[in-house]
């Protein structure tokens, strides 16, 4: 088990290393488009920052994170060490190889092109080469999630496969999808025009392929958050799951939900008829099914704990949870981040009332709600979860977890709810500097600084982080329980192949592809040309009006 | 995963209610979106189901944006100053303009000089300027009943000739000196609001200085040269052209600028030129 431990803590470390730079440089791009003054006050410096912000958020911190968390869960849920320990090394070490070769260019400059890419914008080669190891690196995990749980199954015929594994594996085959749409606009457009072998770009292709993974990466980032929720959450909090089917179901459907939905990052694209739009719109609400599900079945788990801890009457469980746990209190502020971060995404994905909010700091602002509040704290509480398990040292302190939490919690609201604002007033996102003189810009000043400020709170929050993992990883052995998963109010005996597998879901996402997305590809090869010449130089640096 | 027997096979009860529901949700979306929703139009009727089907996938037997009856595009003037047009122009025949001119002198006075001032001076007057409104009453481009009768008869060569003509004639509007530079007593320091319009215009109302086309500093193409015309002509083309009823300046810009002038500039404005008859 140790060195399977070893394999989990050295992901962990490269995700959370990456974390805190990353979060300085939000911090930083808040202060650029603000009416503050900013240091090193350069539009140049921070469209390569948004790049490097977005890059290592989106692909590093996620990629790293659930690397480390697959190989934890791994282990952990099926008892027995991970199969294929070297291939697991070999891809750790290219994905750090990627990593490096994709920041050198964007610290470099040579790559401001932001993590979606946006063709016919081009950046450096070296940039998309080290993008394509990074994401490829991982299929190696992808490969391996798969290969562990076909090896225990075979070994235990029969016997269901433990909730966490299952839901591992529904990630990395969902992640598996989802990275084919980036890996080939990398291999079939963008790389060969870095490295010149052509002169024009697919702009439109490029976009299409991006936005099988654009929607879909989402879920990928989200999934360790819901593995929480449903085998580690109701454990933590005292009590049972509530209901293994429903989680099984629930990790099924979004790996159904989560694929042929892309289109809705291109509604305002012209390269695609309505149709195909109204429909991938209409399939994204299916995710509504596994979100209400998720809520109620955890809200049944902490009933279930809290009754159990003597809470009385119709809302008493509430009070009576053990909130100075971290993984509690993470489980709570994370579904009122859900909750409404979900509420503006149901506008985002409407076909028509995301014309109102489209490329405006609402966007921003919806996905840092979710995936940067609602995921990123629960990635937190798994670290002071499985930190110490893992190491065998103890968390340096709750309090301060707790304190770390709250902060987190607190900075995402204060910095997403006036982003909320100011894009319905109609300000871009991703846009260095504003004319705060402007009578239609100057409204939105006071609300740009109130987010500066919860910028603030969420650098604090993540340098607690930091000191926080640090001092209990450099802290003294003591011994504690081992890690262990939630046990459902009724343990799984017996359960349909259906969902002890993903034979029959894959082949329903591969026809469900091949229908949403068969056309809106496949059009490109037979339609007129689309291609145009790419952008390589970005406008002029400057200094801010 | 690959070895689970019922993936496929629809004996199962989950397989069933796999595919099942994928199969209504995509086909109830699928003809929501392909076939209803594709139909409506913003302000029109509704499509046939065919026509909504090729918007749906993105394909249009018309892909032009949609467009309302526009009214016939009007064009301020036939001439553009192209290299040929300069070289017709620049072709005029001075001597057989000296013949056309006798139709002129009637109205326009003996070489071009106007003693009415109902009727500009032509003498000294640059041969485009002729040229060019000599063409514009031939189609009608620029109004005034027995202009667009004469010019009617006129052929583009006698045009250049008669402009070539009145061009040479001494005696009428002061030529463009091109200084460049104001002289002492003439810029932005000028109080005089006529003087200051001439050589400062007024950026406030985005009025250009009228001596950056106009002269005395420097002359543009299609200009003409005003110092020496009638104060009274000046005035009403100004008025003309405030009011739209002239609209041959080839990219509006004396329409927009008449436009911005009260009554009592255009009047000043009229003075400063004309007055420069005066000191002749």
């Amino acid at each position: 088990m140790h060195r399977s431990s070893r394999l989990a803590i050295f992901h962990y470390w490269v995700a959370f290393a990456t974390f805190l730079p990353a979060v300085l440089l939000g911090a930083w791009q808040m202060l650029m488009r603000s009416p503050l003054p900013a240091p090193l006050d350069d539009t140049a410096a921070y469209y390569a920052s948004v790049t490097l912000h977005g890059t290592a958020m989106a692909y590093v911190v996620t990629t790293f994170f659930i690397m480390g968390f697959g190989y934890a869960v791994t282990a952990t849920s099926l008892g027995r060490p991970i199969r294929g320990m070297a291939a697991a090394w070999i891809g750790f070490a290219v994905c750090l190889v990627g990593t490096v070769m994709a920041v050198v260019p964007i610290l470099a400059g040579r790559a401001s092109v932001l993590y979606t890419f946006y063709p016919p914008l081009l950046g450096s080669g070296w940039f998309y080469g080290g993008a394509f190891l990074l994401i490829g690196g991982s299929m190696v995990w992808v490969a391996l999630m798969i290969l562990n749980m076909a090896a225990w199954k075979r070994d235990n015929p029969g016997v269901p496969v433990p909730l966490p594994m299952f839901a591992i594996t529904a990630t990395a085959i969902l992640w598996a999808w989802a990275a084919a749409g980036v890996l080939l606009e990398l291999v079939c457009i963008l790389l060969p025009r870095a490295f010149g072998w052509s002169d024009l770009i697919d702009a439109a292709l490029g976009r299409t392929l991006f936005s099988v993974t654009l929607h879909a990466i989402v879920y990928f980032w989200l999934m360790p958050a819901y593995i929480a929720y449903y085998t580690l959450v109701p454990r933590a909090a005292g009590g049972r799951l509530y209901s293994d089917t429903m989680g099984r179901l629930t990790f099924i459907m979004f790996l159904v939900f989560s694929l042929p939905v892309g289109l809705h990052h291109l509604f305002m694209d012209p390269e695609h008829g309505s149709g195909f739009k109204f429909l991938q719109s209409a399939l994204t609400f299916g995710v509504v099914l596994p979100t209400l599900l998720t809520v109620f079945s955890i809200s049944a788990s902490l009933e279930i704990a809290g009754r159990v801890r003597g809470g009385r009457g119709l809302l008493g469980w509430i009070p009576a949870l053990p909130w100075e746990e971290p993984m509690v209190l993470a489980v709570g502020l994370s579904l009122v981040m859900l909750g409404l971060g979900g509420f503006g995404g149901l506008i985002n994905m409407s076909f028509a009332m995301n014309s109102m909010i489209h490329n405006t700091s609402w966007v921003t602002a919806h996905f840092h709600l979710i995936f940067g509040g609602a995921v990123v704290i629960m990635y937190f509480a798994i670290a002071y979860e499985m930190w110490p398990r893992i190491t065998g040292k103890p968390l340096h302190s709750r309090r301060l977890a707790r304190a770390q939490l709250w902060l987190w919690f607190w900075g995402m609201l204060i910095t997403t709810i006036p982003w909320h604002i100011t894009g319905l007033m109609g300000q871009p996102r991703r846009v260095a500097a504003f004319d705060y003189s402007d009578p239609l810009m100057a409204r939105m000043g006071p609300l740009v600084i109130i987010s500066v400020i919860g910028g603030l709170l969420l650098l604090l929050s993540a340098i607690l982080l930091i000191i926080i993992l640090a001092r209990s990883h450099f802290g003294p052995v003591e011994r504690s329980e081992p890690f262990g998963y939630a046990i459902a109010v009724n343990p799984p005996v017996r359960v349909p192949a259906a969902l002890n597998g993903f034979g029959l879901w894959t082949a329903i996402v591969s026809v469900l592809m091949i229908l949403a997305y068969g056309y809106p590809i496949g059009q490109f090869f037979f339609l007129k040309q689309h291609s145009v010449p790419a952008i390589t130089s970005l406008p002029e640096s400057g200094r801010r009006p | 995963m690959a070895s689970d027997p019922n993936r496929l096979n629809l004996d199962n009860v989950w397989s069933r209610i796999g595919w099942g529901t994928m199969a209504g949700l995509f086909i109830v979306f699928f003809l929501i979106g392909f076939f209803v929703l594709g139909r409506v139009q913003q302000n029109g009727p509704l499509l046939g189901s065919w026509a909504a089907f090729c918007r749906a996938v993105g394909l249009t037997a018309n892909s032009e944006p949609a467009s309302e009856p526009q009214p016939p595009r009007r064009t301020p003037t036939r001439i553009a100053w192209t290299p040929q047009i300069l070289a017709r122009v620049a072709s005029g025949n001075e001597k057989h303009g000296a013949i056309v001119a006798l139709t002129c002198a009637g109205c326009h006075g003996q070489h071009g000089v106007s003693s009415i001032a109902l009727f500009p001076t032509l003498a000294g007057m640059n041969p485009e300027v002729i040229y060019k409104q000599l063409d514009d009453f031939r189609s009608n481009k620029r109004l005034w009943g027995g202009m667009n009768a004469i010019a009617s008869v006129l052929s583009e060569q006698d045009s250049a000739d008669v402009a070539a003509h009145f061009a040479h004639q001494p005696g009428g509007l002061l030529p463009v000196a091109g200084e460049g530079v104001p002289e002492s007593g003439r810029s932005l320091r000028q109080h005089e609001p006529g003087v200051h319009l001439v050589f400062a215009g007024d950026p406030a109302r985005e009025i250009p200085p009228c001596a950056a086309c106009h002269g005395p500093d420097a002359q543009k193409l299609g200009a003409p040269p005003l110092r020496g015309q009638h104060p009274e002509y000046i005035e009403g083309q100004l008025a003309a052209f405030a009011q739209g009823m002239r609209q041959n300046d080839i990219n509006e810009q004396m329409r927009v600028i008449a436009h911005e002038l009260t009554p009592d500039e255009m009047h000043a404005l009229a003075l400063y030129y004309g007055k420069a008859v005066s000191h002749d």
